[in-house]
């Protein structure tokens, strides 16, 4: 197992791929469960993971976790993963999935939230390959909540097919989608983004807001908000900005000194520091960062 | 220390905005160009910044006697121009002290390094000059400010950057009486003689802040009448019309040129 250098000193990391295991966490692990009973900040690394039944993380009652998730990959694979948070607990989960040798990944991820639980979730995507990602959202319990944060950013040839869905299955369920997208050179980025709120759970409120930045003129940002609503007393909105960048900011900074260069870097830090300053452990805001800077030097040259 | 706008005709898409006008501006000078609506004043700014839309079709601007109108926009900024926006634009997820730290940095040279808590400090010190409240520097630039807080902020980036030609293009515009004077406090503040300042306004109000040594009705673009204190009260009280009599000016067909509008916030 080939595990990050930082992480190796993390005191509740819990690495493995399918033979090995190092829990220094001490979190309850069968063969696909991970078990998490103690408020904590959970560092968990999977290396070439790859088992037909789904990884199922459970969260148990009124707990307040914070896992970090970092998978590498050297294979195309097809993984599923299901988070089952009980009643009065909270999620922050982040995830980053990585590969090695521009594999394709199909991924699932699934989370069900009962009453009054929380969930964060942050996706930073910038995989090295080709990325089928679902995430289904069930907010199942009556005042669940879900806020979906997400930074993809598609370079080269990559492709990414995303489809969130967040169902409202409860009353006063609350849920918001936040996409941050950038796409340069020849990549694709396409978006599903669905948000249903059953008859009868009233008080509930789904709002999503996507932007995307496009680099190049050979790369492409798709995104399809959809609502489907069956309940009257609710709040719900959606909206997609995506385009490419703006000429009256870039104007702006240009016009207090920044170099073109540096204005263009400028805007697209906008749409990435956000998401990087949500992150709380510095570690895993520095892996990010460096990510970010890699797959993106020399996109903000103008072409 | 002089800014010069020679013979300058300006278009954008194809209509002609300014009509041969002619400005010198020697440091330690305020000027105020007054004028009706859509006769050109933003333009004049916009231009001498390099706004990419506007195009010179004849005419020049020369800063200290050498032309600028071959520089891109950031190079006349690090030369000395300024321009506090109308509508000052949002740039979402950057902060306003990384944007002024990165402003600031442009102007040094290859051998200097910024002092960042001598930065911290003066940025402060512009901060509670301007009373922005605390946390302004962690705030995404413009976004979610209110009109008033824009305008101020404008006149923060003036005070880091220590311009030698300030364009203020309506800054009185979306300021309350009390904004208003502290803007102008702030102005006058750094005048010098190291600072050329070029007041575009409609009213006498910004006036009464920040004393200009010369006023300019400016007409159908360009400047038609050229006086002092005793132009704005005039104007004030009985508006245009009596400079286009005196002159003999005829009204024109044209109306403002919108380049765009600021995002809504969401």
């Amino acid at each position: 197992m080939n595990i990050l250098k930082f992480l190796k000193e993390k005191k509740t990391l819990i690495a493995f791929d399918n033979v090995h295991v190092i829990n220094k966490a001490k979190i309850s692990k069968t063969k696909n469960h991970l078990h998490f009973e103690k408020e904590n900040d959970y560092f968990v690394f999977i290396d070439n993971y790859n088992l037909t039944e789904k990884l199922i993380f459970e969260v148990n009652k009124g707990l307040n976790l914070r896992i970090y998730l970092i998978t590498y990959q050297s294979k195309n694979i097809e993984i599923e993963y299901e988070f089952n948070i009980k009643d009065n607990a909270s999620l922050e989960l982040y995830t980053n999935f990585n590969t090695r040798r521009n594999n394709n990944l199909d991924l699932k991820l699934e989370f069900n939230l009962n009453e009054n639980s929380n969930l964060k979730l942050m996706n930073a995507l910038l995989y090295n390959g080709n990325l089928n990602l679902s995430t289904s959202i069930n907010l199942l319990g009556r005042k669940s909540s879900a806020e979906v944060e997400v930074l993809n950013i598609g370079h080269g040839e990559n492709k990414f097919n995303i489809d969130q869905f967040i169902r409202h299955l409860n009353k006063a369920t609350v849920s918001n989608i936040n996409n941050s997208l950038i796409a340069s050179d020849k990549s694709k980025l396409k978006y599903s983004v669905s948000g249903f709120i059953a008859k009868g759970n009233e008080f509930s409120k789904a709002h999503q807001s996507n932007k995307g930045i496009m680099l190049s003129d050979s790369c492409e940002i798709e995104v399809e908000p959809k609502l489907f609503i069956d309940e009257y007393n609710v709040e719900a909105s959606h909206g997609a900005a995506i385009g490419q960048m703006d000429e009256m900011q870039l104007y702006y900074l240009l016009s207090r000194g920044l170099t073109e260069q540096q204005a263009r870097s400028l805007i697209i830090f906008g749409y990435t520091n956000p998401f990087i300053s949500m992150i709380e452990d510095k570690d895993i805001k520095r892996l990010l960062t460096s990510q970010i800077t890699r797959v993106m030097k020399g996109k903000a040259d103008n072409e | 220390m002089i800014l010069e706008i020679k013979d300058l005709y300006v278009s954008i898409e194809d209509n002609l905005i300014l009509k041969g006008l002619n400005l010198k501006v020697n440091g330690g000078e305020t000027h105020a160009i007054m004028g009706p609506n859509g006769t050109g004043k933003s333009t004049l700014a916009q231009i001498c910044m390099g706004h990419p839309s506007y195009k010179i079709e004849s005419g020049d601007i020369l800063l200290d006697g050498e032309s600028i109108i071959d520089k891109t926009v950031d190079e006349r900024s690090r030369l000395g121009l300024f321009l506090a926006m109308q509508n000052p634009i949002e740039v979402p997820g950057v902060t306003n002290f990384d944007f002024v730290k990165a402003a600031v940095q442009t102007r040094m040279s290859k051998d200097e390094h910024l002092r960042i808590g001598k930065f911290i400090l003066k940025f402060e010190k512009a901060s509670q000059d301007l009373k922005m409240g605390q946390g302004l520097a962690h705030r995404f630039l413009n976004q979610g400010f209110s009109g008033g807080e824009k305008k101020r902020n404008e006149i923060l980036q003036m005070k880091m950057l220590n311009p030698r030609f300030a364009f203020l293009d309506e800054i009185d515009s979306g300021l309350d009486v009390d904004a208003l004077k502290l803007v102008g406090q702030n102005v006058t503040e750094l005048k010098s003689n190291d600072l050329g300042l070029i007041l575009i306004t409609h009213y006498q109000r910004l006036l009464d802040y920040i004393t200009p040594d010369f006023v300019h009705i400016m007409i159908n673009g360009r400047i038609v009448k050229t006086g002092k204190d005793e132009l704005i009260k005039r104007i004030d009280q009985e508006g245009y019309d009596w400079v286009k009599k005196e002159l003999g000016i005829e009204d024109e067909d044209i109306k403002p040129y919108s380049l765009g509008v600021c995002p809504s916030k969401h």
